[in-house]
């Protein structure tokens, strides 16, 4: 009954052209007009259109017509590539039968091309396999198909080869989702089940969760029941996404679609759950999802504390649509009352930090990110503290664990020695190697998540001339010999500036940090002594000597205005910056351990 | 508004110069020298049309020929220029009336001719009497022509002179600077100013550091190069009235710059010639920097409501508030008056120690300004602050 449907998504590796495919099928098929296409149609946050990075995974439905004649319903949900945001590739996932799996041409088979492609299996999905981005030059089309017929057994003549952007081939691409993947199936008479797989806040609709209907059908006017929450709706408004809501009066089996559901607050309406009807409930719930955890914690602080409930309500709207945000009160000596957050990883940390300032206009300083971790103390009990600020007396702790992950690089085999001398610099254990692709090897380690958040995956980009890709996952967590790094300034400790070291690098880490944060504390009015000690021994320490010079000497030809103008930049820079006891610190500082690279 | 009476000052630029200095970022040309003459034209005909469009000649008491190196034009264009102004403005007797030269551009006939014109008073750019200094910095002239310049002047008739210099080079040492200040008081100027090097991102001499060719100045050696100069100026009878200016003051005979006072006491003056800035009826002005589009506008002829020139590029009406935050800006820079508490209640109708009574009290608290008597009636600099003048002046502007 459900034949015309057909349910799939776009994965691929970061920048492989998901984005710029799903334009051209959007224009293919009509759904978007000349008039209000533009590139990367479907990334339509600022912050998205400006990385050039799509975020947030979206769902579009488009009608074509194919070549035997009969008008199909296509439902494609576009993925991001970036391996933060990997849990919104799952969820869509579950939403669909197939996957079109991208490649680009010049960059071939990548990390997030294999994490996403085993997830897509894991989840029973017909696989199409797409070599994007043939128009380039350096496009190397017959070795990236024979890598795919390597991984996927698709013979060569199956796989697609496209240029998204000039609009090469998208007619292979949209018959093959018709003959390759199958219709969803599902039965129109049995218990509503529909899977809530994203959702997003609208301040008139309320919470408005995107689902796929496995079987039963939802109307207007059903009333309706999320299984897990128990919470029952009657919902505002369903309908399809055409990318914006399109309001239908019913949602048949196979449908993907949308429930205005009215909700205020995301905590009654979880992604992952099911749907079903108030009047004759399914038995069993979908699945679901297993939670997505934060892996990577900050503290979020106003500059100026007057700012703290805008920073307040910001989080709590940002949480609204992105519930992998989780944020808690925390108060700092050094830079008073703040927010702890926890975040997917640093980029996910860096969305949400440049969104709390752009779109909410807030003047905020972040603390370097730390892991959480495991502490065993002498009195037997064992707590998880993520912040170093918070960490117990050494004398009262019997053991420090903190979390290790999969790391999986992918990368060509000339770069394997340095690679490989990167991992063991930041204590990663090797477990194995594999050749996927003649000239391309996957090496795989377990590292500690704390030695990957302070630039590695810059220094592994900077050492293979950025041909080598990277996806890890969590692993456990281990002991280690671990130190709190502690920055006294003036002679008075900063919380703030506080990291977990190595044992082993807690000396040279301490040296350094202290010469970086000579170079980034501008002079002042007073001499200002930093410090950097460990286990109760101070490691090194640095003098930021007085500022005696700091004035605009002529005055050209009665130029009065640059003057002026100068002096309020020059204000307005101090105000960016914190005052810890009597000492001006900049942003920059609080980040300054992640950048202690060589030099 | 402003009343109309107000004595103003007039500034005159003319962007030409030999060759461009190493460490020059400012409105000026070389090579350009073939459109003097039309320039000296467009900046007679700029005058006459601001001028005329008051229906009463404006009373004007300062002039300053700038630059560039106003010292390129001949003493008749110089001549030409002066009696553009007579003819169209009513000029005080005593008006002050300088040229800035460069040694190396002068001759003792030319200087002689300028003091017959009634140029008053010289600004030499001296810069520095270490020879390779001058070659660090692109001087045209050596030390002995400046030496010569300054006799020159002298004998022109010149008792009112100005020396500049240039402290803070990259490599300068103390020995250094301490000639440069004893060929300073050796020659008695009247007036002494010294500036502090600072270097714009795209001179030749900022990028010479950038590529390690040159050291980089050092900010604590030029705090002590200006302590230096403190101490040694004020035993050699100058008092330091702004922070990079000194003067002598022998009984009735000030010799501070009286243009310059203009703009700290942030009274108006008229900007002629491209670039020049203008300030009067609470506007400031910009005018145009090309020398062509400049002379094109002026030739156009329209007059304009006054202070507006149609050289104008930027017009910026300044507000009560920004009014009075200028005025803080630049009072404190007058080292040794300060600002006068019942001069600025006079002109601005509030008292500036209850506008800002928090910034003033947090600045009196971190030792950068003072009370100069008991009465708490004039605010300045302290002396640690004079260098420090930025830290201060900030707190005056911009947002609460
Ligand atoms: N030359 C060429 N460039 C392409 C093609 N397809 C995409 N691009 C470019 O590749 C870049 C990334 O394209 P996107 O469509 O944003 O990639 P994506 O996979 O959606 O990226 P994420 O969502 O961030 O993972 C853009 O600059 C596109 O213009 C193609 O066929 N040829
Ligand atoms: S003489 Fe003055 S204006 Fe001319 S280039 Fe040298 S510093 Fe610049
Ligand atoms: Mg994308």
């Amino acid at each position: 009954m459900n034949d015309h449907i057909r349910n799939f998504c776009i994965i691929a590796h970061i920048d492989h052209g998901k984005s710029t495919l799903a334009d051209r099928m959007l224009q293919m098929t009509g759904t978007i007009s000349e008039r209000e296409m533009t590139d990367q149609v479907l990334d339509s946050m600022d912050l998205e259109r400006e990385k050039g990075v799509t975020i947030k995974a979206s769902a579009v439905r488009m009608n074509y017509i194919a070549k035997d004649g009969k008008q199909y319903e296509l439902n494609l949900i576009d993925t991001p590539g970036h391996v933060d945001f990997n849990y919104e590739v799952s969820r869509a996932l579950e939403a669909c039968e197939g996957a079109l799996l991208v490649v680009d041409a010049t960059q071939g088979i990548e990390a997030q091309t294999l994490a996403n492609l085993y997830l897509a299996l894991e989840s029973n999905l017909v696989i199409i396999p797409v070599i994007n981005k043939i128009d380039l030059n350096s496009a190397r089309p017959d070795e990236v198909s024979d890598d795919l017929t390597n991984l996927l057994g698709t013979p060569g003549d199956q796989i697609v080869r496209i240029s998204a952007k000039e609009g090469l081939n998208i007619d292979q691409v949209l018959d093959a989702i018709i003959n390759r993947i199958p219709p969803p199936g599902g039965q129109g008479d049995e218990a509503l089940k529909a899977l809530i797989f994203d959702s997003h806040y609208d301040s008139y609709k309320g919470v408005i969760a995107y689902i796929r209907v496995f079987d039963g059908s939802i109307k207007t006017n059903s009333m309706l029941r999320l299984m897990a929450t128990h919470t029952e709706l009657k919902p505002v408004e369903i309908g399809f996404f055409g990318p914006d809501l399109r309001p239908v009066s019913e949602l048949f089996p196979g449908d993907v679609g949308y429930v205005a559901t009215g909700l205020k607050t995301v905590s009654e309406c979880r992604v992952g759950d099911t749907i079903t009807l108030v009047s004759n409930p399914a038995n069993r719930p979908m699945p679901g999802y297993r939670k997505v955890k934060p892996m990577v914690f900050a503290g979020i602080y106003p500059v100026d504390g007057d700012d703290y409930s805008d920073l307040k309500d910001a989080l709590e709207k940002l949480q609204l649509n992105d519930a992998s945000l989780i944020y808690d009160p925390e108060t700092s000596q050094a830079l008073n009352f703040g927010f702890r957050c926890g975040f997917l990883g640093l980029f996910h940390m860096e969305i949400i930090q440049e969104r709390l300032e752009r779109e909410y206009d807030l003047n905020i300083i972040v603390t370097a990110p730390s892991v959480e971790y495991e502490i065993v103390l002498v009195s037997g009990e064992t707590v998880h503290i993520d912040s170093p600020a918070r960490f117990p007396g050494e004398e009262q702790i019997a053991e420090i664990r903190e979390p290790w992950m999969k790391v999986q690089i992918f990368t060509p085999t000339e770069f394997y020695g340095t690679v490989m001398e990167l991992a063991t610099k930041r204590r990663g254990i090797f477990l194995s190697q594999e050749y996927p692709a003649p000239n391309r090897v996957q090496l795989s380690y377990d590292i500690p998540l704390s030695e990957i958040i302070i630039d590695f995956f810059d220094d592994l980009k900077s050492r293979t001339k950025g041909y080598a890709s990277l996806d890890y996952q969590f692993a456990d967590y281990r002991p280690d010999e671990l130190v709190k790094l502690e920055v006294l300034v003036n002679d008075d400790p900063v919380d703030a500036l506080a990291a977990i070291v190595h044992k082993k690098d807690a000396y040279h880490k301490g040296q350094r940090l202290v010469t970086k944060l000579k170079a980034i504390i501008p002079r002042q009015l007073f001499e200002v002594a930093v410090q950097a000690s460990a286990s109760g021994r101070v490691i090194s320490r640095a003098t930021v000597k007085a500022l005696r010079k700091d004035v605009l000497a002529k005055c050209y030809g009665g130029d009065i205005t640059r003057k002026r103008k100068l002096l309020e930049k020059q204000k307005k820079g101090k105000r960016r910056m914190k005052m810890v006891g009597s000492v001006e610190i900049p942003q920059d500082a609080f980040m300054a351990i992640l950048r202690l690279g060589e030099e | 508004m402003l009343g109309w009476m107000e004595v103003h000052g007039v500034y005159l630029h003319f962007p030409f110069c030999v060759k461009r200095c190493l460490y020059c970022d400012f409105n000026t040309t070389t090579g350009t020298l073939e459109y003097l003459p039309e320039y000296v034209n467009a900046i007679c005909q700029e005058i006459d049309l601001v001028a005329s469009s008051l229906s009463f000649p404006l009373k004007i008491h300062t002039i300053y020929l700038g630059g560039g190196t106003p010292s390129l034009l001949s003493v008749y264009q110089i001549d030409q220029v002066l009696t553009r102004m007579r003819l169209s403005f009513d000029l005080a007797r005593e008006t002050e009336i300088t040229l800035e030269a460069n040694p190396g551009t002068v001759s003792f006939n030319y200087l002689f001719g300028l003091h017959q014109l009634g140029v008053n008073r010289l600004s030499l750019g001296i810069q520095s009497a270490v020879p390779a200094e001058l070659t660090l910095m692109g001087r045209i002239h050596t030390v002995e022509e400046a030496r010569q310049s300054i006799q020159d002047a002298r004998m022109a008739g010149f008792d009112n002179f100005n020396l500049d210099f240039i402290y803070g080079l990259p490599g300068q040492t103390k020995a250094n600077w301490q000639q440069s200040l004893d060929f300073a008081i050796e020659n008695a100027p009247e007036h002494l100013s010294l500036y502090a090097l600072t270097l714009d991102d795209h001179t030749p001499m900022a990028r010479q550091i950038a590529d390690g060719i040159l050291k980089t100045p050092d900010d604590d050696m030029a705090a002590d190069f200006y302590e230096m100069a403190m101490d040694q100026l004020a035993k050699a009878g100058y008092q330091q009235y702004e922070i990079s200016n000194w003067a002598t003051i022998c009984g009735d005979t000030s010799r501070v710059c009286m243009h310059n006072m203009q703009y700290w006491h942030n009274q108006p003056y008229l900007g002629f010639g491209s670039g020049s800035h203008g300030y009067s009826q609470g506007v400031r002005t910009v005018n145009v920097v090309p020398l062509e589009e400049y002379i094109k506008r002026v030739r156009s002829d329209q007059k304009q409501v006054f202070p507006l020139s149609p050289a104008n590029e930027i017009r910026n009406e300044i507000g009560e508030t920004t009014r009075m935050q200028e005025a803080m800006m630049l009072g404190l820079r007058l080292t040794d008056e300060g600002i006068a508490r019942s001069h600025y209640i006079l002109l601005y109708q509030q008292d500036y120690y209850e506008i800002f009574h928090k910034e003033i009290d947090r600045l009196l608290g971190l030792g950068l300004l003072e009370w100069v008597e008991d009465n708490q009636e004039r605010i300045r600099l302290t002396r640690k602050a004079r260098l420090l003048g930025n830290q201060v002046f900030m707190n005056f502007v911009g947002d609460a």
